[in-house]
């Protein structure tokens, strides 16, 4: 079995010291015990030193923590915007290449002319129709996140 | 809509805060801040150093603290936070070295005072900060480990390697 490297009642001890609620019992364990009664001293010392030292600090004003904390918050928020819309730039700008070469190499491709020859003349006018509004709306959308990416980037 | 608050709190993070809360906060701040920068003055050896990561850590906290806790997990959370700062700090720069704390206050026992600071800079940043949340916050081993990352038994082992070592350098006259 591993030898425990401290007394068990030692942060008794300690908290003890603290609160000033020794038992005497306690007391004589301290007294005895070469683990506790080391750790004491040194807590006493240690203590003495955090209470001389904290007697000459003075925190700065709650608010004005608050107030750097909510600065810090609008900060975070613009940066993760700023990264939704990089984001959002990098995709538009794949999809304008994925349309253009779609539009190049596959719009002549067979099952266009399939899916044309199958269909009388109104529905044809209908579907291009469509296409080009489709096609429009996507463009307009695109065009101001595409437009000013050198100025924000 | 869940969907729409959850990006909504990505995108701002914090906005949780009330007046109750301010409050709250307020109190907290008053309990800990001494305590916290005590700490970190010690660990790190260096006020200047203490001054920022004492903010640091509060505005950590604020940013990031789940809204059901009580005041010792709080506490126990900011030494947390304190503790990883003050590594992170370690880490990017270096200025761990150690430093004589500037003298804040007034002290009836010298001698004392002297051979504690020696002796506090003689140790490592982690043997320091085992030993004043041992000795001084009065915490246990579990919650050192909370507070530090190390397992129970390290932090056992650890804290009792630094008091010795820390006794070591009390009783002659500080370290070469």
């Amino acid at each position: 079995m591993m030898k425990p490297v401290s007394c068990e009642r030692e942060n008794s001890v300690i908290r003890a010291l603290q609160t000033g609620e020794c038992s005497g019992e306690l007391r004589q364990h301290a007294a005895e015990c070469p683990d506790c009664s080391q750790a004491l001293t040194l807590a006493e010392a240690l203590q003495a030193e955090a209470r001389r030292t904290e007697a000459g600090f003075h925190p700065p004003d709650a608010h004005w923590i608050l107030q750097r904390s909510r600065r810090l918050a609008r900060e975070i928020a613009m940066r993760r915007l700023a990264f939704l819309l990089v984001a959002m730039r990098v995709l538009a700008a794949l999809y304008v290449v994925a349309a253009a070469v779609w539009l190049l190499r596959g719009y002549a491709a067979l099952p266009y002319r399939e899916v044309a020859s199958s269909m009388n003349g109104a529905s044809t006018g209908f579907v291009l129709m469509g296409a080009m509004v489709t096609a429009v709306c996507v463009v307009v959308g695109l065009w101001p996140i595409l437009r000013d990416s050198p100025r924000h980037g | 809509m869940e969907d729409a608050g959850s990006l909504a709190a990505w995108i701002t993070p914090g906005r949780e805060q009330t007046a109750a809360g301010e409050e709250g906060f307020r109190q907290l701040y008053a309990a800990t801040s001494r305590p916290l920068w005590g700490y970190l003055h010690h660990a790190s050896g260096r006020s200047d150093v203490a001054d920022d990561l004492l903010q640091e850590t509060y505005c950590k906290y604020l940013l990031r603290h789940p809204p059901a806790m009580d005041e010792a997990g709080s506490r126990s959370y900011l030494f947390r936070i304190a503790t990883n700062l003050l590594h992170n700090r370690i880490r990017s720069r270096d200025d761990a070295a150690l430093e004589v704390p500037a003298d804040r206050g007034v002290e009836t026992n010298e001698e004392t005072r002297l051979d504690v600071q020696a002796a506090m800079r003689c140790l490592k940043p982690r043997e320091r900060e085992l030993l004043w949340l041992a000795y001084v916050e009065g915490m246990s081993h579990a919650e050192i480990a909370g507070a530090t990352g190390l397992g129970t038994m390290s932090v056992r082992i650890l804290l009792y390697r630094a008091r010795q070592k820390a006794s070591g350098l009390l009783r002659p006259r500080g370290c070469k």
